[in-house]
């Protein structure tokens, strides 16, 4: 996780929107009582076969993309549950920023709270492919891609000072309701 | 004072603090609990040596892992008996109450509580659920929200929110026969598709909304969420008041009548603005069903499969192109007939007693084809012992359809009831997305008529033609 500082990665675009919490992390993998693991079953019925093997048409499973810790993605990205494990296998997979043309409300609000940055950019999904290079900057909202430089939708201050405490439970932990408080 | 809809006057009295530019802490009257999404926020509290702030305000239940089978035995899955078994340890250290297996009340954390008498017009009302958009339908402001806003809440009995705009459905006319509130909502996420509702929350309102019961009304507030809304709100009525009165948690004597006083004033002023209005005509529905991965992929029943080759080209086009091939449609085809394999009845979309009486009506002295699985699941203890009551257990089992115990069941497939890869399986519940009901199975989203309707011919039908 690098908040708010900009950062270059290569990224891997997930073509098509609506892209929703069941395919993020099946509900399958739910049961779990603790936050670790979630990255392991990120995009698991995309990714892998009924065999295990990772499929290897996808994104995150190319060569071009491998280490990727930018997600790109279009309209209404995380729509359906309001269940936290979708952001946090995003982000427990080692994933720094989400950039999408819209997202689900919901996925949004969780995101944010668990400090995983997530910018709104409507050009950027159809100026870029897997694998490509950029420069992320979190804080401002900006990303340079192929010598161009996309302005998404910069974080709110609430949401940049959950991302520097790491999570909204950590803001609290370290601040005190009184973080909350500041803010409101 | 400047009018108000139903939306902002509960906003405006549940406001802790506010300031210019930022979220509103908003104060939250009960919060619904169940084993999935709260773990983790007590182990939060834990950590910190927090409490649940009003443990009155605050009442759990079971329903996403457990079976639906035989309650007597052990639950097979070991992750899943644990989590079912956490939240058993967390309440009893918290001090909330647990509907559990067998209390009499557990069910479908949406359809649990309304029955209880627990949710009353003008309340603010969340769980870590997105389905929590169904108790709109009484006038309450509830939304779904994460584990970490979860914590918050039950530290605080506050969260910080954003303020909604203000989207007003109306449907007018009278619904024809077959037609139900499952079609209606179905019908307008087709129309205004699965983010027409982004940053609102709509209120639904007009003679096909008034004239629906307290089930139906749940059934539309509920699906909400996937039209992307933050939740759906309908103004309480008779209707809301007379389903409301006697139940364990409702107002009592004098409490009842100034209750219903206040209650009345939950509607939105007659020259309120709204950011946006849709109208539906109610009158010209057909029963709906979807063909393709998500809730606004969806078509009278009449009708047919879209075609890719008549749209424009891009994101849409190629996704409804993924989406036939996954489900294993045609493009151009009839969804009549469209052969299946399983019909699923329950959840907290259609998983009340008025749903299963529906389908019970369809099944009646007919049978499950021999190439169909059905299973009814009731969405609560108290859904089941009403239709025992009625017999409708015995017009399922006789049909050749499975009766089973209360839980959210095939809906999301957490407990083991699923389908097998390439299975296509019409479904009363709210997701259609890949693999929802299993990895590789095919969900075809219907109301609990055209789902009994289709599980009698063994494959898609009209639930007017089995009338």
């Amino acid at each position: 996780m690098k908040p708010f500082a900009a950062f270059a990665s290569s990224i891997a675009v997930l073509a098509a929107d609506n892209i929703d919490t069941d395919q993020i992390i099946p509900a399958r993998f739910l049961k779990t009582t603790t936050k670790e693991g979630l990255g392991l079953q990120l995009f698991h019925d995309w990714r892998y076969g009924k065999d295990g093997a990772a499929k290897a048409d996808f994104p995150l499973n190319q060569p071009a993309a491998a280490g990727a810790e930018v997600l790109v993605g279009g309209d209404n990205f995380g729509c359906g549950s309001s269940r936290e494990h979708a952001p946090l296998s995003i982000k427990a997979s080692g994933v720094s920023a989400v950039v999408a043309r819209s997202f689900a409300r919901i996925f949004y609000r969780n995101a944010v709270n668990l400090g995983l940055p997530v910018i709104r950019c409507a050009d950027l999904y159809d100026a870029v492919q897997d694998g490509d290079e950029v420069v992320v900057d979190t804080e401002h909202g900006t990303i340079v891609a192929g010598g161009r430089t996309f302005q998404g939708e910069a974080p709110s201050a609430v949401a940049r000072r959950i991302s520097e405490a790491g999570s909204l439970v950590e803001l609290i932990k370290n601040h005190g309701w009184a973080a909350i408080e500041e803010v409101v | 004072m400047t009018a108000q809809t139903l939306y902002d006057k509960i906003w405006s009295e549940h406001i802790v603090a506010q300031r210019p530019q930022e979220p509103v802490l908003l104060y939250i009257d009960l919060q619904l609990v169940h084993e999935v999404t709260s773990p983790q926020a007590f182990e939060g509290l834990r950590q910190r040596g927090l409490k649940v702030r009003r443990p009155d305000r605050t009442i759990a239940t079971i329903d996403h892992s457990i079976p639906t089978s035989d309650r007597s035995l052990p639950i097979a899955d070991p992750i899943a008996a644990r989590q079912v078994a956490q939240l058993g340890v967390n309440c009893a250290e918290f001090g909330l109450p647990l509907c559990a297996p067998g209390s009499g009340h557990q069910g479908v954390v949406h359809v649990f509580s309304p029955e209880l008498g627990l949710i009353q017009p003008g309340m603010t009302l969340v769980c870590g659920d997105s389905h929590t958009a169904t108790h709109g339908a009484f006038g309450v402001l509830a939304f779904g929200i994460g584990t970490s806003q979860v914590e918050m809440v039950l530290a605080t009995q506050c969260l910080l929110q954003q303020p909604s705009r203000n989207l007003r459905v109306n449907v007018t006319g009278r619904l024809r026969p077959g037609v139900t509130a499952k079609d209606v909502i179905l019908a307008l996420i087709a129309q205004i598709g699965v983010g027409g509702g982004t940053g609102c929350v709509i209120e639904y309102a007009g003679e096909a909304i008034r004239n629906l019961s307290m089930e139906g009304r749940m059934t539309i507030a509920n699906m909400s969420i996937e039209a992307g809304a933050r939740a759906g709100l309908m103004a309480p009525d008779e209707v809301t008041f007379a389903y409301l009165k006697g139940r364990p948690f409702a107002p009592k004597g004098a409490d009842w009548d100034a209750a219903v006083a206040r209650w009345r004033t939950y509607a939105s002023d007659p020259d309120a603005l709204f950011d946006q209005e849709v109208t539906l005509d109610g009158s010209a529905l057909e029963p709906m069903i979807t063909f393709g991965t998500n809730p606004a992929m969806g078509i009278g029943i009449t009708g047919s499969v879209p075609e890719p080759a008549r749209m424009a080209a891009g994101v849409e086009r190629d996704g409804l192109v993924k989406a036939l091939a996954y489900m294993g449609m045609t493009a151009g085809q009839a969804i009549l007939g469209h052969p299946i394999d399983l019909v699923f009845v329950g959840s907290c979309t259609n998983g009340r007693i008025e749903d299963l009486r529906a389908a019970a009506g369809v099944l009646k002295g007919r049978k499950v084809a021999p190439n169909v699985r059905a299973l009814i699941v009731p969405g609560s203890e108290v859904v089941k012992r009403a239709a025992e009551a009625e017999g409708l257990d015995r017009i399922f089992l006789a049909a050749g359809a499975e009766w089973r115990e209360p839980g959210c069941s095939m809906c999301l497939a957490m407990n083991g009831d699923m389908l097998q890869p390439g299975q296509t399986c019409v479904a009363t519940s709210n997701r259609n997305f890949e693999g929802r009901q299993g990895p590789g199975g095919r969900t075809l989203l219907a109301s609990p008529i055209t789902a009994a309707a289709s599980a009698v011919r063994g494959a898609v039908a009209d639930p007017r033609s089995l009338a």
